[in-house]
């Protein structure tokens, strides 16, 4: 397949989603002659999210990899993924306009998986593994549904600061119901923390047959860890102790803040020359 | 000459304000204080969430007798809310004439409220009507005065689209709960209180509502709006219980204290396991102690902080106002000639009196002269004439008199028939408008 099919597909949907969050941007500020910002901002999301997964499709048959093998990938793949959930659950949820988060997320990992280190290859002896592709599949699911929950909880702290200092007019007054974006948020964080646990211990048996050791597995691993303990305890805490709103939000936030310093981890091991070979829970 | 003093919304926070604010208790009490001071002739009271506002008549029009009659309600009011005179000038605002006139017209058009169009405003009008009429309070010139804000607000609202899906607090209250829990189907609204506001709100929240508990002190009236809105009335005793079930609290009883405190927010929360509350206090004085707005997941909006949502959509309505602005002042003017053929009256009535005195003083003469031999029957008759005759002879100057008194040389006519006539100097407005042509006020069906 020719790389410019690749590449077309790249720009077609970095525009996507600028596109979609301009439209987020003009339905936010409450502009009465642009109506229709929000459906259509919604749909860019989900042509955005099509056209992602085709890139990422062309892109691995150009380059001849695994689409979940680079770290570059990965990222990739996970902010798609972030996008066409987040098309099939709004409704759901009823949270349409956590996309203005969602895509300018989106397109900063693709431009990033472009932009940072190349498309390296990991040792092809771990690959093998069968663990290696679960512990990969399920952190790409878990941070996918971890970026939607820290979308919703952005909002809701936006939200919930407005309702907190009285200004009820203004930009982002079109925000979502605070109570839906709580919902949204753990429902997302619920979803996604099995994959993620799936993450961790297959990151932690794999770690074991790699023998690895350096400061950075080290450093790598106990973020993975502490990204799981920190969801772990906003759930468990809203469960046990009613933590919720805006607790239960900035730990999500804080959750997925060590969830995206595996993954820079990751990036920049692999624009050092380093080897790519997880998302996050282990080396 | 008509004088308003008051407070409102512009003028002074609900903190302030709630000092002001009256009970069913203390109301009667403030206006019977007002209405026995001398200095004033006729007096109303207004008490509402958004304003505290005293419309009277001075004993007299002159600049002494108007200046008596704004501090003595200013001592009333400082007195009522135990405020010294001094704090009491920061917050309020004083009118006088035709300023007074538009301002009251301006209140029961709704163009003074917080949210421009809310029909409420006109309901507390005629309230505060009602109970300076059975208080005796009012007379023919504020009463007719206050009628005509109430023909005033009438046409306003049938004449323009002002209140045409107007903002209500009770709607206000609906999009705040919307911003916090979308629609409603799955939650409960607890009401505090049973009163206006309360059943409002309840109409309004109510629509989309899970539920809808009413508690309120009086056990009787809570049933009551219970049946009215479909809701459930609860105990006054039960209602820290129903604070740990409700998603939404509208608050509007008449208590002088906060109702919901910190403390028992806290004790509240803690059974929520942490579930968000929104609590809309409608009240004043404020019935949810402020503080509680600091704690987590509970949202408190008082009456003023409606004001920003109130914001939204003014703008729509402004043509609207202008054009209602334009019927004040058409009213206004009709009052004012009213109020001006009223200033003639006692040059009318001066040049009746003389008049028929003197006809009558020389018919006794000549009763007791040359038709002393006239029988009862006879003098009646003569007497009868008397006064025919002073009616057909005045009936013509009478009636210029009063058409030229909307004019702008009116005064020049007045001047000359008191001259011409000799007339004694008239009072600038007397206490008791014999003379006038307005009817003693009648008490207001809503």
């Amino acid at each position: 397949m020719h790389p410019i099919v690749a590449d077309l597909l790249f720009y077609a949907t970095a525009a996507s989603y600028f596109a979609a969050f301009v439209l987020f941007l003009v339905h936010l500020t409450g502009n009465k002659h642009f109506v229709t910002a929000l459906p259509k901002a919604v749909w860019l999301v989900g042509i955005g999210g099509v056209l992602h997964a085709a890139h990422i499709v062309v892109a691995s048959l150009v380059l001849h990899v695994c689409p979940v093998k680079g770290i570059h990938f990965t990222m990739s793949v996970m902010s798609a993924l972030a996008c066409l959930v987040y098309v099939g659950m709004r409704t759901r949820y009823r949270v349409d306009v956590v996309g203005v988060i969602v895509a300018p997320v989106a397109l900063t990992f693709l431009i990033a998986s472009v932009v940072i280190g190349k498309g390296e290859s990991a040792d092809a002896g771990p690959m093998k593994s069968a663990i290696l592709p679960l512990h990969i599949v399920s952190n790409v699911l878990g941070d996918a549904l971890f970026l939607l929950a820290f979308a919703s909880a952005v909002a809701y702290l936006v939200q919930e600061r407005r309702l907190k200092q009285k200004r009820l007019t203004g930009l982002f007054q079109r925000l979502p119901p605070l109570d839906a974006l709580d919902r949204a948020e753990h429902g997302f964080l619920l979803a996604g923390f099995p994959p993620l646990t799936i993450g961790i211990i297959t990151g932690a048996v794999f770690a074991q047959r790699v023998e690895a050791g350096s400061a950075a597995d080290v450093a790598r691993a106990a973020f993975g860890y502490a990204t799981w303990g920190l969801f772990a305890a906003v759930l468990l805490l809203r469960a046990m102790g009613g933590w919720r709103g805006r607790r239960a939000a900035y730990g999500t936030i804080a959750g997925f803040g060590f969830a995206v310093a595996v993954l820079l981890m990751y990036l920049f091991r692999g624009a050092t020359g380093g080897e790519p070979v997880a998302l996050l829970g282990g080396p | 000459m008509i004088v308003v003093v008051g407070l409102s919304f512009r003028t002074a926070p609900v903190e302030v304000r709630e000092r002001f604010a009256t009970s069913t208790d203390t109301f009667p009490q403030v206006l019977a204080r007002l209405a026995a001071r001398p200095e004033l002739s006729e007096v109303m009271f207004l008490s509402t969430c958004n304003r505290v506002e005293v419309f009277a008549r001075p004993k007299t029009a002159t600049e002494p007798d108007r200046a008596l009659a704004l501090r003595a309600i200013r001592e009333v009011l400082g007195a009522h809310a135990s405020v010294t005179d001094t704090e009491l000038v920061r917050v309020v605002y004083e009118r006088e004439g035709h300023e007074a006139i538009r301002h009251i017209f301006r209140v029961a058009a709704s163009l003074d409220s917080m949210v421009l169009g809310e029909p409420q405003i006109l309901g507390q009008v005629k309230s505060a009507y009602d109970a300076a009429v059975a208080a005796g309070s009012l007379k023919n010139v504020l009463g007719r005065c206050v009628q005509r804000a109430f023909t005033t607000a009438k046409r306003v609202r049938s004449e323009t689209a002002l209140g045409a899906g107007t903002v209500s607090i009770s709607s206000v209250a609906v999009d705040l709960a919307k911003s916090v829990f979308g629609d409603l189907q799955k939650h409960t609204v607890l009401l505090l209180g049973a009163g206006e506001m309360a059943e409002a709100a309840a109409r309004s929240l109510g629509k989309g509502a899970k539920a809808i508990h009413v508690c309120n002190r009086s056990s009787s009236r809570g049933e009551l709006l219970a049946q009215e809105v479909g809701g459930q009335a609860v105990p006054w005793a039960d209602m820290e219980q129903e604070l740990g079930v409700a998603d939404v609290v509208v608050a509007s009883t008449g208590s002088p204290s906060f109702v919901v405190t910190r403390d028992m927010m806290k004790r509240v929360m803690k059974a929520r396991r942490g579930r968000t509350l929104l609590l809309v206090d409608i009240a004043v004085p404020r019935n949810v102690d402020p503080e509680v707005h600091a704690i987590d997941n509970v949202f408190v909006f008082d009456i003023d902080d409606l004001e920003a949502q109130v914001a939204i959509g003014l703008d729509a309505r402004k043509g609207e106002a202008a054009r209602a602005e334009v019927i004040v002042e058409a009213e206004l003017a009709e009052l004012v000639k009213w109020a001006q053929a009223l200033d003639v009256q006692p040059t009318v009535v001066a040049l009746r009196a003389k008049t028929k005195g003197i006809l009558v003083a020389e018919l006794e003469r000549s009763l007791q002269g040359r038709l002393k031999h006239l029988g009862e029957t006879e003098r009646a008759a003569l007497l009868q004439m008397v006064e025919s005759a002073t009616n057909k002879l005045l009936h013509a100057p009478s009636t210029r008199l009063r058409s030229a008194a909307t004019t702008e040389n009116g005064g020049e006519l007045v001047n000359a028939a008191r001259t011409l006539f000799d007339l004694p100097e008239a009072k600038p407005e007397p206490e008791d408008d014999d003379g006038a042509e307005a009817s003693e006020p009648e008490r207001v069906v809503q």
